[in-house]
């Protein structure tokens, strides 16, 4: 299932943030609410051994693009197979939010969910990962 | 109007069993003494968290009063680890803008008697409350801008661990250091995983300790050249970039523009090595170096105490030691050393120094330029 997530956006440079903020971080105006479809691609990402109180060792923390434009904190249950660039679904568990990898099937369960509970940000989602699959059979016809 | 600095002082940085207010005395008066000035017009605090890591509060009063100078009109300034830079920065307006002639800025942080895990919490205050809440702390935030500056801009484990190596080496001959025991690149590369990928090695310490300045509109063998602040959002998420600060370029920007000259005329430089990437950072984000160019340099012995351009001959903030607040000012007495000849042990040369330091995790920084006689 993938999460929607609640975010804002500035009307005056069109910056998203996620979660929800009143006032753009560049601008001193109001955020207009929105939401966005949580997949998206790793920025980085990090594993702390000795992490603050209240949280379990090892800690998995990622800084996630989001296709809607926005770029989201979260935690990982594992970095396995986990690299820079990886394409990722975000899932809230307990309202904490995960990254997991987006698998084949998730892909191909998006490619037909053409009206889900995000209506056009799924669409939007969508196009971008039929125009990947595309993209990747494409190059992979090619060699 | 310009602004010089005719004394500077500081306390070994390390594990401190003096009070925190023992330590900025020292410190104040090591620098009046230096400047051959008995009482300033007036004096700038720098301490981020007195309230919490000491427990006490109207600092600025607390601290004068211990140092003799009660009657003496005194600020306190916080920008998180840049506050003694940023204490700098009000002192060096104080006196140009006419408002006083003297002026004893005075920076410094006691840490080391609490448990490290409640040091931590308390530094990563100055984090996102988002971000804090999925458990990000300082190296946490530092490990992911890491990893993509490893996996982004080709820098590698050799590089990253051969600042520490540097600054280490440096700090063995800088009697005020926290560590004065070189360390190897082997041992850099076998130390625990703090946040992947940057290991302890990597990471500054935990240190108490003060620095003072005494900075003045009367003609001294130092002038401060150049200063400049630059700012960033407090989330990380919410920024552009991730393996490089808005903050550093913003600040050094307005720094050579005050002093109306560029990074080509520096000859060393004092960076924010909390993170050792952190200084490789710095290098590109001033100019000091060409983009990307930054490890090469390093590896080459370019930042070396004998290379062309050294960084940190203090040791920096991984070797000499970071005391929070005392930091910004710290090292504007190494530069002052420095460009005076009195860094006994480590003395390189040149007329242009450069000190940059970081508020936050870059969200307000500092560049300041001093020039020697």
């Amino acid at each position: 299932m993938i999460e929607t997530i609640p975010a804002s956006r500035c009307p005056r440079c069109g910056f998203v943030a996620a979660p929800p903020a009143p006032f753009c971080p560049r601008h001193a105006v109001s955020m207009t609410p929105t939401a966005v479809a949580g997949v998206g691609e790793i920025v980085s990402f990090t594993t702390l051994h000795s992490p603050p109180e209240g949280f379990r060792s090892p800690l998995h923390i990622a800084l996630i693009a989001l296709e809607g434009g926005a770029r989201f904190v979260c935690h990982g249950s594992q970095t396995r197979g986990v690299r820079i660039g990886s394409r990722v679904a975000i899932e809230a568990i307990d309202d904490v939010y995960y990254f997991s990898s987006l698998s084949a099937l998730d892909r191909a369960r998006m490619f037909w969910r053409r009206t889900g509970r995000a209506g056009d940000r799924v669409n939007a989602m969508t196009r971008s990962v039929v125009k990947r699959i595309f993209r990747g059979g494409s190059s992979a016809a090619s060699q | 109007m310009d602004v010089w600095i005719a004394g500077a002082g500081m306390t070994h940085i390390g594990r401190r069993a003096e009070s925190l207010q023992r330590l900025m005395a020292a410190a104040a008066h090591a620098a009046l003494a230096d400047a051959g000035v008995e009482r300033p017009d007036a004096i700038v605090v720098a301490a981020m968290n007195p309230e919490e890591f000491v427990g006490d509060g109207n600092f600025a009063s607390n601290v004068t009063t211990h140092m003799g100078f009660a009657e003496v009109p005194a600020i306190r300034i916080e920008t998180a680890t840049s506050s003694g830079a940023a204490a700098f920065y009000a002192g060096v307006a104080q006196v140009a803008a006419g408002l006083a002639r003297r002026v004893l800025v005075v920076g410094g942080e006691k840490m080391t008697h609490l448990p490290t895990p409640r040091v931590s919490e308390l530094i990563g205050r100055s984090i996102d409350p988002y971000e804090r809440s999925y458990g990000a702390t300082m190296p946490a935030l530092a490990g992911l801008i890491t990893r993509a500056l490893m996996t982004r801009h080709g820098v590698g484990e050799r590089e990253i661990g051969q600042v520490a190596v540097k600054n280490h080496a440096n700090a063995a001959r800088n009697p005020y250091a926290h560590f004065r025991e070189p360390v190897t690149l082997e041992q850099v590369m076998a130390s625990r995983m703090v946040a992947d990928p940057l290991r302890l090695l990597h990471c500054c310490p935990i240190s108490d300790g003060a620095a003072a300045v005494l900075v003045t509109a009367e003609r001294a063998p130092v002038r401060v050249a150049g200063i400049g602040q630059g700012t960033d959002t407090l989330a990380v998420r919410h920024r552009h970039e991730l393996t490089s600060f808005r903050a550093t370029q913003m600040a050094a920007r307005a720094a050579f523009a005050m002093a109306g000259f560029g990074p080509a005329r520096v000859d060393f430089a004092e960076l924010h090595d909390a993170f050792t990437p952190f200084e490789l950072i710095a290098l590109e984000d001033i100019g000091l170096v060409p983009p990307g160019k930054a490890a090469r340099a390093t590896l080459d012995g370019e930042t070396a105490l004998d290379g062309r351009l050294p960084i940190n001959p203090s040791g920096g903030l991984k070797a000499r030691g970071h005391p929070l607040a005392a930091t910004g000012v710290a090292q504007i007495v190494e530069c002052v050393w420095q460009l005076t000849g009195r860094a006994e042990g480590r003395q390189v040369s040149g007329r242009v120094a450069l000190a940059h330091s970081i508020g936050g995790l870059a969200t307000n920084n500092w560049v300041t330029l001093l020039q020697g006689a």
